[in-house]
């Protein structure tokens, strides 16, 4: 806590309240206690002290006691040197302001001073009920983050009015009131022309900064009519609002007692202060979400001139805020949307080519810290399209540094696969493959329209945002085409590429101790579900645990749920006691105990997707797995579709389950019976298909002439077949332990 | 405790012989863990292993089976609470019931309307089971004459309805070979029913309106006297007590194994409702809530329509949703000019596509790919619903024959085929459709030119 | 011999939901502790309601039968809805569908009008049901949920793609949302959650699971239906709200009750035929755990009406 400030704070605070006790005073006196008391149509009274205590004041008579409430919260001015002063103190400080800040509105409604006349203008006071619920929908619903409360006046006139477009662009309300050397930011803005009024966002509060209590009025009230609170519950009405409401105070000028003391009630629910002069930064989060008082000395800021300076601020106060972005529509000339994503651009309406056949094209997407990014840079180094030949086959790097509060390396390839997904859906623009195979294709008739490798950046910025928002806080993209540069970056971009590969190859289930679940399926199977592990994709072969994890973060109500491994039951079988728990709630109870690594005791259940089935064959002392695509009989005497109708549907059966075909390349597969080793049979496109990872395996396990014995739909489909050339080429499952 | 497929697998000989009909023992074990079928089938199973499998397997509600060679209906069996947990099996026969005292000419022309009714839904054809005559004139013969010419005119399953074992036994002489459900023994004429079940290989209806403790005691006297193809009566059920007493004999048979009373229900709607409104109504319920055989008191096409197809919805296997069969449909009336549309045979997905094609004011063409009962996103993703699988279809049903013009709509949600389609199917123009089945009428009215 | 009843004991129970009051007619729907109108298990204390459907223009393709049962009415919402009532209606279900931008892409203002209207015809509590497209649905249900503010109407639908501006006009008005999801019991849940995230109080939502008509899905709406209720039973709080189904709608819109020519003789009468689509499809929904059926014709209201009060006698 810095000591200045909360010496300022509770120095402005005592001021304030000596203020109200002498106007309250005066008023009973000359206008007696039942003169009545309101702000414009509102039902919530004096709105901060009814949030704060129930209190409902409707006449200078009931202001006493609120008064004494306020004194009696305020500290003692901090003598020098004698006692640091805490922030909790601070913040009471800052709440007895607010009260007293709202008795003198209050008397000066009363005395019909109120909404202020100033230089000819009316300006707007207090927000009444029905604006405040039209504008609560729209906080509520996500249009609107929420509110920048300005107080004092901007460096110019030009720099009030860019930073105030700049919050309407992102929707935010604008609140506006007191002065900085004699100006206020309502002078500047009306000196400009800019219209001010509900319907442009902006309301003008008043000269002074008592009037920044409206700000904290309509807070309360929003948090009253929208988090289901009641008055006096005031923990609640904080929380609501440092949860829910994205607003900030932006103090333009020179801060004074006052404005500290009022900045300090701003704190208490959860709205930081941002300063354009230099004062000392409280950091630290805690009452806020991030920061509580930040400055950023106008001059100071980047940007080449005031305009820029000015867009950076409301930039960084929105970043402070943690206020998410969502861009409504692509900035792209040509149409954008799912509906282009088959699109093929042929030769005869090919513009231009980066990668593909003797060219090299990447992209690559990794995680930076906040401040090394800086949201919605886009940068194109080397020739932009107009600048290369018609049909021409040109390298291409995509860097993506994005950065956010909840980002993880490990959702690096997670998202750096939607790029594909992302750039397809521009029209006329067609991308394949990915990481260091990519390719895209521009038609001549988007590059027409004007569309420019720099629209890559767009397309990208604003999907992330809008997609990946929960994870993402800011995004940067650079465009590499000059071919130097795309040679020079494509090694690092392959070392990180086989980081990658290592880091989840290497992924254990002992080295984590969350497993996911998967839920999709229960739509046709109510009791399946699906516990995806490091070393164990789901059945379907679609999600891994990287994936799960990912879409868990950014839809934590999606059908992936964290699975707390729990206590171990039986590593060998892989049963934990959080998994069974977790299993026994999510399938209607009606399986109360899964094991991971084994088929032949409580073996996951299987649903109507699954890539493989594998069976038990008892003749033969192992299992055979068919494939989704081997349409012949099997050595179990039923094909796969049979077997579906026996397995499937949620069911638990011992012997018999779905797997994803990469399951088979996994340590953990069914580690419990023996592993590869028990694979007896095989369908002949997995055998094929699979065949170098196979292998490999073999090798890993210790036989690696195994492929080779295990037979296939080519070679025997009954187990009558099969079992003399298992026994002929010496199969190993013949001799171990007996299944049965 | 249901016994899993392996433990009933180490009681089987192991010999993969066949006789069972399946190709394993082990694929035998399995269908007999989920009750489908009886551990009896398997011929070479030695006496201990039946005495240690035969509890474990049994069907909790026995099969009934009525009717002879030609048509019959097949009830009970059935092993879950919900259609959810696995699937209904049999659906409920639904009969017609005549009257003997009725001229024979006019139930005569009820049968032949009743025989004849096939109504034709996606492909596949429905139609009523057959006729409950009951012996309204207390009169053997007369009774007897009319169950042999129904017989006569159409040979389909019949449930006997009489509560005189004389005239019961007349109209059985007449009817025996086509094994229908006498209906039914009592706790005043059982010994005589029973006798009549037993000769004739006939099912019978326990009919105890009083409790189920006295309908349980019935049926065990029925089963001391040898019969085991029973089907129950509760008494005439209303709205409330239908559900609730059909609630629990379908758990006391589920949940207990409560053998005395694990057989199908026979109800009788029309016997608790006011008109024939509220008859198919409380019908409807019961095709729903655990009937085996419901008798109604009138035919109606009008009313046999909506029930037929309550009972389609009900017993379909949720885990195997139904499928289309693929091909080219018409909806609406329409011309070579008008859209073609494509989508998968999955029937939800073909039911909400073609709603809103029929909603939306343009005659349509409607072409059902083969994607095994696949939805639009989950075909795509399991390769069952590409590019070459569009185009195979417009090859393999002729659909250039249908249409004058050669634009296709394809869903929104595979965009992604729009560029291989195009190749496959050279000429045509690939219109990408809404991802949404609700917004093809927009759509149309947007984008569809021709 | 005794026969012992197996009861199942239920931990979970269906939120009560209250629609109306303030001067108008409430009803209380849901609070159930067993399955639907099955006594031997547990309480259902209040017994399902009918919802009648009232459009705010004329119906432009409605099947003759239905024309001729509500005649002029259908010009006027107002009048709709008061014959509605003396037809035994629990509820109006106020659909605005010219708000539609096909079918005459009104706004707030007109909104508003027919709103109030309808509100001043009638007592009954009032269901609002926009034209099925998100951004329209938002601009007209807030207007209808600041007219209506405090008679705890029911606004919907309240789908992934608004809910936030629904429920948040819930909470400030005072009103019910109605959660629409795609026939799956996890959409279903999620929505829940998502919309009491935002800070509606649970007892103000109420579930609409996607009602498939008799023969076109029905039973993939009662079986998701089912599985909900179990779900709720069991205790799962974010799938305990009752559930609306859109029988009407769903029931006449197909051809087997809308076609008049062209259909085979062996469909026998139409009239007949049609409503007893309609009637078996809200029977066998009542009986998969609807708490609200929505009907459109008068003769299916007398029916339905007739029907729950013997399931819960
Ligand atoms: S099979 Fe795939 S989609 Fe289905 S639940 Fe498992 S992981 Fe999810
Ligand atoms: S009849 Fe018996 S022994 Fe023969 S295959 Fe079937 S289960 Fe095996």
């Amino acid at each position: 806590m810095s000591r200045f400030i909360a010496t300022s704070a509770i120095r402005g605070a005592h001021s304030v309240i000596a203020d109200a006790e002498a106007t309250l005073k005066d008023a009973l006196q000359k206008m007696g206690p039942e003169t009545p008391v309101a702000f414009t149509s509102t039902s919530y009274f004096l709105p901060v002290i009814f949030g704060f205590t129930g209190q409902k004041i409707t006449k200078l008579g009931d202001m006493p006691a609120a008064l004494q409430h306020a004194r009696s919260l305020l500290p003692p001015v901090p003598r020098d040197n004698l006692w640091l002063p805490y922030l909790g103190e601070t913040l009471d400080a800052g709440v007895a302001t607010l009260f007293a800040e709202e008795i003198i509105e209050g008397i000066r409604f009363a005395k019909g001073q109120q909404p202020e006349q100033y230089n000819g203008h009316k300006l707007n006071g207090p927000i009444d009920d029905v604006q405040m619920r039209s504008w609560g929908i729209q906080m509520v619903d996500g249009r609107m983050p929420g509110f920048a409360a300005i107080v004092g006046a901007a460096k110019s006139n030009e720099v009030a009015v860019e930073i105030v477009r700049q919050l309407q662009s992102r929707g935010q309300l604008v609140f506006l009131c007191s002065q900085s050397n004699g100006r206020s930011i309502i002078d500047q803005l009306r000196e400009s022309g800019v219209d001010l009024g509900y319907d442009t966002f902006t309301v003008t509060f008043g000269t002074d900064t008592y009037s920044a209590v409206y700000a904290l009025g309509y807070a309360t009230r929003a948090a009253l009519s929208f988090g289901n609170v009641a008055a006096g519950d005031i923990r609640k009405i904080l929380l609501y609002n440092k949860f829910r409401c994205f607003a900030f105070v932006l103090a333009l000028g020179q801060v004074d007692d006052i404005k500290y003391a009022t900045a300090a009630g701003a704190i208490n629910y959860g709205f930081p202060v941002i300063a354009d002069t230099v004062i000392p930064n409280i950091l630290p989060s805690g009452v806020t979400r991030y920061a509580h008082v930040v400055s950023l000395p106008f001059d100071d800021l980047p940007g080449k001139d005031d305009l820029e300076k000015a867009q950076r601020l409301v930039q960084r106060c929105v970043e402070i805020r943690g206020i998410k972005i969502k861009i409504a529509q692509v900035p792209i000339p040509v149409a954008y949307g799912p509906a282009f994503e088959g699109e093929v651009v042929r030769r005869e309406n090919l513009r231009i080519e980066y990668g593909g056949k003797g060219s090299m094209c990447f992209e690559l997407l990794t995680t930076k810290s906040l401040d090394e990014v800086e949201d919605g840079k886009i940068t194109v180094v080397g020739p932009e399209i107009d600048a290369v030949p018609d049909g021409a086959k040109v390298p291409l790097a995509i860097v993506i540094e994005v950065a956010g509060r909840k980002m993880q390396t490990d959702f690096e390839p997670v998202l750096e696969r939607q790029i594909h997904h992302f750039v397809n859906g521009a029209e006329g623009i067609q991308h394949i493959g990915q990481r260091d195979i990519a390719w895209l294709r521009f038609s001549k008739s988007a590059v027409n329209k004007g569309f420019k490798l720099k629209h890559l950046g767009d397309i990208l910025h604003a999907n992330y945002h809008n997609h990946f928002g929960a994870i993402v806080d800011k995004v940067q993209i650079t465009l590499y085409s000059d071919p130097e540069k795309v040679k020079q970056l494509m090694g690092k971009a392959r070392a990180i590429y086989s980081e990658r590969n290592i880091r989840t190859a290497g992924l254990t289930d002992e080295a984590v101790d969350t497993f996911y679940s998967c839920s999709l399926c229960q739509s046709f199977a109510p009791t399946h579900i699906c516990v995806i592990n490091p070393e164990r994709v789901g059945l379907c072969g679609a999600y891994n645990w990287l994936d799960c994890r990912a879409s868990y973060e950014i839809n934590p109500t999606g059908p992936n749920k964290p699975v707390a491994k729990g206590k171990v039951i039986d590593a060998a079988k892989g049963e934990w006691e959080g998994v069974n728990k977790f299993v026994y709630e999510n399938t209607q109870m009606k399986t109360d105990r899964f094991t991971l690594y084994s088929i032949m005791d409580q073996p996951m259940t299987t649903c109507g997707c699954c890539e493989c089935v594998m069976v038990l064959l008892p003749e033969c002392n192992g299992f055979m797995l068919v494939s989704r695509d081997d349409y012949g009989m099997t050595p179990c005497g039923m094909t796969f579709t049979t077997l579906m109708g026996t397995v499937g549907g949620g069911l638990q059966t011992p012997g018999m389950m779905g797997v994803g075909k990469y399951y088979l390349l996994s340590k953990k597969f069914i580690s419990s019976e023996g592993g590869i080793r028990r694979v007896v049979w095989l369908s002949k496109n997995l055998k094929e298909s699979m065949e170098e990872e196979l292998k490999a395996v073999c090798e890993r396990e210790g036989v690696p002439d195994l492929l080779d014995k295990i037979g296939d739909g080519s070679v025997a489909t009954t187990v009558e077949d099969l079992l003399p050339l298992l026994e002929k080429k010496g199969h190993p499952a013949l001799t171990m332990a007996p299944l049965i | 405790m249901a016994l899993s497929g392996i433990e009933i697998y180490k009681h089987l000989p192991k010999t993969n012989c066949k006789k069972c009909g399946f190709p394993t023992c082990l694929a035998f074990a399995m269908k007999v863990s989920q009750k489908a079928i009886a551990i009896t089938a398997c011929t070479d199973l030695s006496e201990t292993a039946r005495a240690a499998l035969e509890a474990a397997s049994r069907p909790p509600i026995r099969l009934i089976t009525i009717g002879g060679d030609s048509r019959k209906v097949e009830v009970g069996n059935e092993v879950v609470m919900f259609r959810h947990e696995k699937t209904f099996y049999h659906p409920p026969g639904l009969m017609i019931k005549l009257k003997d005292t009725a001229p024979l000419e006019a139930t005569l022309k009820t049968v032949d309307e009743v025989a004849n009714l096939v109504i034709d839904r996606v492909g596949l054809k429905l139609s009523l089971d057959g006729f409950a005559i009951q012996n309204e004139s207390k009169d053997a013969a007369t009774f007897a004459r009319c169950v042999e010419a129904v017989k006569a005119k159409a040979d389909l399953p019949l449930v006997l309805m009489s509560p005189d074992p004389a005239a019961m036994e007349a109209a059985l002489e007449k009817s025996a070979r086509s094994r229908p459900l006498i209906y039914a023994a009592t706790k005043d004429n059982w010994e005589k029913m029973a006798e009549l079940a037993k000769k004739h290989s006939c099912p019978l209806v326990a009919s105890e309106p009083a409790s189920l403790d006295e309908l349980a005691a019935l049926t065990q006297k029925l089963n001391q006297a040898g019969v085991e193809d029973l089907v129950l009566d509760p008494g005439p059920q209303g709205f409330s007590s239908s559900l609730n007493t059909l609630t629990q004999l379908r758990r006391l048979a589920l949940k207990k194994s409560f053998r005395p009373l694990g057989y199908p229900i026979i109800t009788f709607p029309a016997e608790t409702t006011g008109s024939p409104e509220e008859e198919v109504l409380l019908a409807g319920q019961q095709i729903a809530k655990y009937a085996g055989i419901i008798v109604l008191s009138r035919f109606s096409p009008a009313t046999a329509y909506p029930l037929l197809t309550m009972r389609l919805n009900m017993y379909t296997d949720p885990q195997k949703p139904i499928q289309m069969s693929p091909g080219i449909y018409p909806i609406g009336a329409p011309k070579p000019s008008s859209p073609l549309c494509v989508t998968t045979n999955f029937s939800l997905t073909y039911f909400s596509v073609a709603t809103e094609l029929e909603a939306s004011g343009f005659p349509s063409w409607l072409l059902v790919c083969d994607t095994e009962g696949l939805s639009v996103l989950t075909a795509w993703a399991a390769g069952k619903f590409d590019a070459e699988k569009i185009a195979k279809s417009v090859k393999a049903f002729n659909v250039e024959a249908s249409i004058s013009h050669r634009s296709i709509i394809i869903p929104g949600r595979v965009a992604v085929l729009r560029g291989e389609l195009e190749e496959e199917l050279q000429g045509w123009k690939i219109m990408v459709g809404p991802p949404e089945a609700m917004e093809i009428g927009s759509y149309l009215k947007r984008y569809w030119t021709n | 011999m005794p026969v012992e009843i197996p009861v199942e004991k239920w931990a979970g129970k269906v939120n009560e939901v209250k629609l109306g009051g303030n001067g108008r007619k409430s009803i209380v729907i849901g609070g159930e502790t067993t399955l639907p109108f099955l006594k031997i298990d547990g309480a259902m204390p209040h017994r399902p309601a009918i919802a009648v459907e009232v459009d705010d223009v004329m119906p432009a393709d409605w099947s003759p039968h239905l024309i001729a049962a509500w005649g002029d009415a259908l010009e006027d919402p107002a009048v709709w809805a008061k014959k509605a009532a003396e037809y035994g209606a629990d509820i109006i279900a106020l659909t605005l569908d010219s708000a539609h931008p096909e079918r005459g892409n009104t706004g707030a203002a007109e909104a508003k009008k027919t709103v109030e209207k309808v509100l001043a015809a009638v007592d009954l509590p009032v269901i609002i049901i926009g034209p099925d497209v998100a951004e329209k649905d938002n601009e007209v249900l807030i207007a209808a949920s600041s007219v209506g503010r405090g008679q705890r109407l029911a606004l919907g639908n309240c789908v992934d793609k608004n809910y936030r501006s629904v429920a948040a006009a819930c909470i400030a008005d005072g009103h019910v949302a109605i959660a629409k999801t795609p026939i799956d019991i996890n959409l279903a849940k999620q929505l829940n959650i998502l919309i009491c995230d935002i800070g509606l109080a649970p007892d103000a939502i109420l579930m609409d699971p996607t009602t498939g008509g008799l023969g076109y899905g029905i039973e993939y709406t009662y079986s998701v239906m089912e599985r909900l209720r179990l779900a709720a039973l069991i205790g799962d709080k974010m799938t305990s709200m009752p559930m609306i189904c859109n029988v009407g709608e769903e029931s006449w819109r197909q051809k087997e009750a809308r076609a008049t020519s062209g259909v085979p003789a062996t469909w026998g009468d139409h009239q007949e035929r049609a409503l007893a689509w309609e009637g078996i499809t809200a029977v066998s929904l009542l009986n998969s755990g609807a708490d609200i059926v929505v009907l459109q014709h008068p003769r299916t209201i007398a029916l339905i009406k007739d029907a729950i009060s013997k399931l819960m006698a």
